[in-house]
């Protein structure tokens, strides 16, 4: 039986590993992930989970012992801004050793300790799948979600499930707990990835030859990466729709979720909790007659590109919200993804970019309302400046 | 306490398959060669960046991480996966170089260390970055001329100490440590076979020559390891559970000079820097012979 609790999204995640049976965490401390670790600590020391609980000596060694377990059983790891900075050498490791490890990151800047979006977008081509999270409900089922994501053999890609710092770690919510026996059926138990047991000597061999021969071709191992993660779309739906199935919850497709759409002329795109704030914007937008919706993307890696060209032929402007910055570029990351997206279409809606919530800065309702104004001003046809500000 | 054993007494089934893309004169491929025939069946090695790629031509099953920094948590992720799943039989061993272990990889070594891992690390002590060209590590006896401490009007070589690598595993009172050399396969096989059941952290530093990189004909690799051990300059001993015993003690050292002057690293130091090294390794060979049968510290 499922049952409540109400809990800060921390605690969400570490049920997540709970409830996936976790044989392996690594465990390092950094603000704001550390309760992560803390409460999987005390789970293991009070029996309810089974596990190897490594303290390790940084997050570099974190990320390259979860990765080498997870050749072998299910293994987690969790951190946040700098402490993803510090294992990005590892974490290109464990995409080229396809290994399915699934890490939490709870969103801190590079600078200071509130969160954006930098430490994961710094991660961008770690070759990592990421998906991201607006609530500790969604933390939790996206946890469990991302392990049975990883591991399909469509896919096995490591992932990333992720949530804002602080107005997600810290803040308590009612959170619905599945029970055991329904996580366990929904998610099986781990296989191996790899023969690596003395006696598979042979097979083992094999396999690295034939993986990673670079006398084959030396750009096969991204290749296959990027197949990988192109298939991940659709296993990300498929196990989204499985999760409705068992659990009654589900996040738009998996990949974007489309809040008030139907027959609006403008959309805002948000990620993580701005995208949930959002939807407090659109709903008295709505109520005032505008015709303004929001799409929260779900799925950053794979970005969901088909969803983005059915949307933007849909409407006439799209606002981005982005929590992240990348200099010498025109605008925010997922802007420029979106834009990249959108480009093969016949007709192409205007697109608008808001840099926003930058180490934490607060991003209000009224914040919002003013972004979406503008994307409908933009969607009548009226000439708007700046194209990327600063909001 | 480990007891040598001879080459002969070991099974003949050879691990290392025939050629390799190791230098002429490679010590580091003897003792892959030594780790392979002694963990033998149930060996799962693991390799970072170093000449191990070269004479990694070894059929027991690797994971290659190019986290070269990673040795020590990589090693530990394995050894804990693998008890877990309740094969504790398989031992966990890397064959890493001297700069991934006492430099870049010398965080995860001492964590490693600190958590008691279950593993077996033999570090092949080639003296400098040998896989990358011959740069300077912390490994690198003084005044070496290395590609990064060239010898020049205004430069001697090296201007520090070789890092005491053993005695600072030794201080973490880890269940084995010890020296070994390539010119006595019986002492590293014995001291291989006594830490091969030992559960916990196992660490031997084993003096493996470099022709390349020490400039001296390929053909004596094994000879500079053997006078290294007679002059001292890699004394041979262990440390058991925090006891440290020399497992093999010349009559008499031979002096460091000639020994020095064999190799083209050394062949620009004086009389004066010649007498330095003596010192060092005589002070350092006193103080062992004191601690010799007791406590480490």
């Amino acid at each position: 039986m499922a049952k409540f609790e109400v809990m800060v999204g921390n605690k969400a995640v570490a049920y997540a590993a709970k409830l996936a049976r976790v044989k392996y965490v690594s465990a390092f401390p950094i603000t704001p992930q550390t309760t992560i670790v803390q409460y999987l600590a005390d789970m293991i020391a009070n029996g309810e989970l089974d596990a190897d609980y490594v303290n390790m000596e940084g997050e570099l060694s974190c990320q390259s012992s979860a990765m080498t377990a997870a050749t072998t059983v299910r293994s987690f790891t969790a951190t946040s801004g700098p402490g993803l900075l510090y294992m990005h050498h590892p974490m290109h490791m464990t995409t080229w050793a396809r290994l399915p490890l699934v890490m939490a990151v709870v969103h801190r800047s590079t600078k200071g300790m509130q969160p954006d979006q930098m430490d994961t977008m710094s991660q961008r081509d770690t070759g990592w799948l990421m998906i991201e999270c607006q609530n500790s409900q969604e933390l939790l089922d996206t946890g469990i979600m991302s392990f049975k994501i990883a591991e399909d053999e469509r896919v096995r890609l490591p992932t990333i499930f992720m949530g804002d710092g602080y107005i997600l770690s810290y803040t308590s919510e009612p959170v619905e707990l599945p029970a055991q026996e329904e996580v366990d059926a929904f998610l099986p138990p781990y296989k191996r990835p790899y023969p690596m047991f003395p006696e598979e000597a042979k097979e083992a061999m094999a396999l690295m030859s034939q993986m990673w021969n670079p006398f084959v071709d030396p750009q096969n191992v991204w290749k296959q990466q990027q197949e990988a993660a192109m298939n991940a779309k659709t296993v990300i739906r498929e196990v989204n729709a499985e999760f409705e199935k068992w659990f009654g919850r589900s996040y738009g497709n998996g990949l974007v979720e489309e809040y008030k759409c139907e027959g609006v002329e403008a959309v805002l795109v948000a990620m993580g909790t701005i995208a949930s704030t959002a939807k407090t914007a659109i709903d008295q937008l709505q109520r005032d007659g505008r015709k303004v919706g929001l799409v929260a993307i779900k799925s950053f890696k794979p970005f969901p590109d088909d969803d983005f060209q059915r949307i933007g032929a849909d409407v006439k402007a799209m606002g981005v919200i982005d929590r992240n910055v990348s200099t010498g570029t025109l605008g925010g990351i997922t802007f420029t993804e979106l834009r990249h997206s959108l480009y093969d279409l016949d007709e192409r809606p205007m697109t608008l970019n808001f840099h926003a919530g930058m180490r934490g800065k607060e991003v209000r309702v009224e914040d919002i309302k003013r972004m979406a104004e503008k994307t409908l001003k933009a969607a009548r046809g009226e000439k708007v400046t700046p194209l990327v500000e600063w909001a | 306490m480990s007891k040598p054993v001879p080459l002969s007494k070991l099974d003949e089934k050879e691990f290392i398959v025939p050629a390799n893309s190791a230098c002429q004169g490679c010590a580091g491929s003897i003792v892959a060669r030594i780790v392979s025939k002694v963990i033998g069946e149930d060996m799962v090695r693991q390799e970072v960046a170093c000449c191990g790629p070269a004479f990694g031509n070894i059929t027991q099953p690797v994971f290659y991480g190019e986290v070269f920094e990673g040795a020590g948590a990589m090693m530990t992720g394995f050894a804990r996966a693998f008890n877990r799943l309740g094969r504790d039989d398989i031992r966990v061993t890397g064959i890493i170089g001297d700069g991934g272990t006492t430099d870049i990889g010398f965080q995860g070594l001492s964590a490693s260390a600190e958590r008691n891992e279950d593993m077996l690390w033999v570090c092949y002590d080639n003296e400098a970055y040998m896989n990358t060209g011959g740069q300077r590590s912390s490994a690198t006896t003084k005044f070496a001329a290395t590609t990064t401490t060239p010898v020049g009007e205004f430069s001697r070589g090296k201007k520090e100490r070789k890092k005491p690598l053993p005695i600072l595993v030794g201080v973490h009172r880890v269940p084995y440590m010890a020296t070994a050399s390539v010119a006595y396969p019986e002492d590293f096989i014995g001291k291989l076979q006594y830490a091969k059941p030992v559960k916990g952290f196992r660490f031997i530093q084993v003096s493996a020559p470099c022709p390349t990189g020490w400039n001296y004909d390929p053909r004596y690799s094994v000879k500079v390891a053997k006078e290294m051990v007679l002059s001292g300059l890699w004394p041979l001993y262990e440390v058991v559970e925090g006891a440290l015993r020399i497992t093999y003690k010349p009559k008499e050292l031979k002096p460091v000079k000639d020994v020095l002057r064999s190799q083209g690293r050394f062949r620009h130091i004086t009389d004066e820097e010649v007498d330095e090294i003596q010192g060092e390794v005589d002070e350092f060979w006193g103080r062992l012979q004191e601690k010799d049968g007791g406590p480490l510290f």
